[in-house]
């Protein structure tokens, strides 16, 4: 029962984070409220009032079932249908709703018409929560804009600006900004400082992993087998010196073993002093069944006559 | 009469011959002897009989617009090709690699990790040289990365920073992977002295489960926080390790470097080899491309080996002094730049055994070369 509450929260919050992802990455990145004569006409041939939603995030966003409003106290005002494929929205892509004061006219239409002065709500589908805002002056002139910009196409920030010539349905950031290779190559044409940072990152990468590891494992673990060898060393017995049993071992094995015997008995030594005799055992045994003439199935089956 | 002599006319157009660019057959050329050179000498066959092949494949000349080309949308090539475009394939290939590695070698001696990061100079020295050479900078960090000496990662890098070199990039970071025996051994003899190569290192110690199970988790959170753009490389190499060393999850790891790695070596292979079409590879880049990628392998090696002697220096116990035949293996073509240790060594002293502790630093490169791809790409990309 606690293993399944566990995992339900655990898809809750994770679903609720992912959603709130999605819709939290739109933005309202332009808006004309008093369009001019030179202002893009909706699908209907009128020159409306519109508002210009932007996907800041490099994954596609569904925003059906959003809400747009220029009240505060009526964040429903108008609902944005929710089953129109159309209102998915790409990565850094954007999308026009025009404020026609009529939702009916069609998915990409609200149900209200922008004035200056106002300030237009992007709300989440929950009904409750703002996404973005953005204000219209009231002193704003005909035929202009409030845009938010980026300082370049990739950038998450975007600071409002107005009054602005418009640019529906375009990327509001500078178009002719350089890419980073661009910008590599006209400040470090050679590239030594790119190299010099690089393989410095490089080395504290795997430096920190050699000191954690060193720290934390490599040390203790020597300690610890020095500890183990020095416990383990056999007390000498008293008034025989070393030098002396080594050599008495030396002339034994001189007199009785030959050159294959020394090899095995040094290895196993050293194995035994460096503390490798074995790696970790996997802690099962296999035991192989030997079958003799009696119960060997090809011996005691019958064989098909031919 | 007329007509059949016209319907042959018309087949004719569409076959090789009348198609054909003497080009097509110094490529189809080149990816013969990669297959010979796979079979005779044994020479990286995974990746040269593929490549080889895929060479073959595609450069046999063809009428355009019959969509069977790998550069032609919606082809069976193309759409298998599109794992070396989008940098699919090699995540796959790291997930195989880490499933199949065992980093005790590194852990029992952390020391040897930093022969890693010295060896990816190879990468930054390419770097310089393809900017001397008059690339743009993202077309110098991806024919860098060949210095790694990693195929997957110049595979992902290239198709990131420069899609347009990928073809050549992988093919000539392959090349030399197999060549290591024979670039690697003259250097490291001409900057070792005797003495040097007899180094004898002491035995590493045993490594706990606790340890080898620790070290993925660690070593990926470290790296894909200083680096987060290595994700999908560092990510997959240490969730391979993990599913090995975990020791519950055995089935996952057998089928990530068994029958997972054969399938995407096998496509990787034969699509980048594929991808050398004749008019697209042929040109004066590609060899530049070539050249420069062998003199990355040259950096990449005496860093590596003089690196150890600098560290030499530093070491007053000449029981842990390090040999430096193994810093060739900082490089992360794993595991044939260890074997070159092992081997040289040997000749030199058949009881110095330094395949093992040449793991150490040659594990350390594929981190180290992951780690430096994701620096490029957040500076290029």
């Amino acid at each position: 029962m606690r293993r399944v509450l566990t995992t339900l929260v655990v898809a809750i919050l994770t679903a609720a984070g992912l959603h709130a992802q999605n819709v939290s990455d739109l933005i309202i990145s332009e808006a004309l409220a008093v369009p001019d004569s030179t202002g893009i006409r909706d699908d209907y041939g009128r020159r409306s009032a519109w508002v210009e939603l932007f996907n800041k995030s490099t994954g596609t966003v569904s925003f059906g079932g959003c809400f747009l409003t220029d009240d505060r106290s009526q964040l429903k005002k108008s609902l944005i249908p929710k089953s129109d494929l159309r209102t998915k929205l790409g990565p850094r892509q954007s999308v026009i709703l025009f404020c026609s004061g009529n939702g009916q006219d069609g998915t990409f239409y609200a149900g209200f018409t922008l004035e200056p002065g106002k300030t237009v709500y992007l709300v989440s589908n929950d009904g409750r929560t703002i996404i973005d805002s953005l204000a219209i002056p009231a002193s704003i002139p005909a035929g202009k804009s409030v845009v938010k910009l980026a300082q370049d196409l990739r950038q998450q920030d975007f600071q409002p600006q107005q009054p602005a010539v418009p640019s529906p349905g375009m990327l509001n950031g500078d178009q002719n900004a350089a890419t980073k290779a661009q910008a590599m190559a006209e400040t470090d044409p050679h590239g030594w400082t790119l190299t010099l940072v690089s393989v410095s990152v490089v080395f504290c990468a795997l430096a920190i992993l050699w000191f954690l590891f060193w720290l934390f494992f490599d040390r203790p673990a020597k300690q610890a087998a020095k500890a183990k060898a020095l416990a383990a060393t056999p007390k000498t017995v008293k008034g025989t010196p070393d030098a002396e049993v080594a050599a008495a071992i030396a002339l034994a094995l001189d007199m009785e073993a030959g050159g294959d015997d020394y090899a095995a008995i040094a290895t196993a030594v050293h194995l035994y002093l460096n503390d490798a005799i074995h790696d970790i055992e996997p802690g099962f045994i296999t035991i192989r069944r030997s079958e003799s003439a009696w119960d060997s199935k090809s011996r005691v089956f019958r064989k098909l006559p031919r | 009469m007329e007509q059949i002599f016209q319907s042959l006319s018309q087949f004719w157009e569409y076959t090789g011959f009348a198609n054909c660019s003497w080009q097509n057959l110094v490529m189809i050329g080149i990816g013969l002897v990669f297959i010979t050179l796979a079979i005779v000498k044994e020479w990286e066959p995974m990746l040269l009989v593929p490549i080889g092949f895929g060479m073959i494949v595609g450069n046999i000349p063809m009428f355009p617009g019959l969509n069977i080309g790998v550069y032609e949308d919606g082809s069976v090539l193309n759409t298998l090709y599109q794992g070396v475009k989008q940098g699919w394939y090699p995540p796959l290939i790291f997930l195989g690699i880490g499933a199949m590695t065992d980093f005790s070698a590194l852990i029992s001696q952390p020391r040897l990790i930093l022969i890693g990061a010295a060896a990816q100079m190879g990468i930054f020295g390419a770097y310089l040289l393809a900017l001397l050479f008059g690339f743009a900078p993202n077309e110098a960090g991806a024919i860098g990365i060949i210095g790694g000496a990693d195929g997957p990662t110049a595979i992902f890098l290239s198709s990131k920073l420069a899609p347009d070199l990928m073809g050549a990039i992988a093919v000539s970071a392959y090349s030399y992977m197999a060549l290591v025996p024979v670039i690697q051994k003259p250097i490291m003899l001409l900057l070792t002295t005797d003495k040097e190569r007899r180094i004898k290192m002491p035995v590493p110690r045993t490594v706990s489960k606790r340890e080898k199970i620790i070290f993925p988790i660690v070593g990926f959170l470290i790296t894909a926080f200083i680096v987060p753009s290595g994700l999908p490389l560092l990510g997959m190499l240490f969730f391979g390790n993990l599913l090995k060393e975990s020791g519950v999850t055995k089935r996952l790891a057998n089928t990530a470097s068994g029958p997972l790695i054969d399938v995407v070596t096998t496509l990787i292979g034969l699509t980048v080899g594929a991808s050398t079409q004749a008019d697209k590879f042929i040109s004066l880049k590609s060899l530049l491309i070539f050249g420069l990628g062998l003199l990355s392998f040259v950096i990449a090696t005496t860093c590596g080996v003089l690196f150890v002697k600098l560290m030499n220096l530093f070491i007053k116990n000449p029981a842990k002094k390090i040999n430096p035949l193994i810093g060739n293996a900082g490089v992360s073509a794993v595991p044939d730049s260890a074997r070159v240790s092992e081997t040289v060594g040997r000749e030199i002293d058949p009881t110095n055994h330094l395949l093992m502790h040449a793991m150490g630093p040659n594990v350390a490169g594929v981190i180290g070369s992951a780690v430096a791809a994701g620096i490029l790409l957040s500076f290029l990309g």
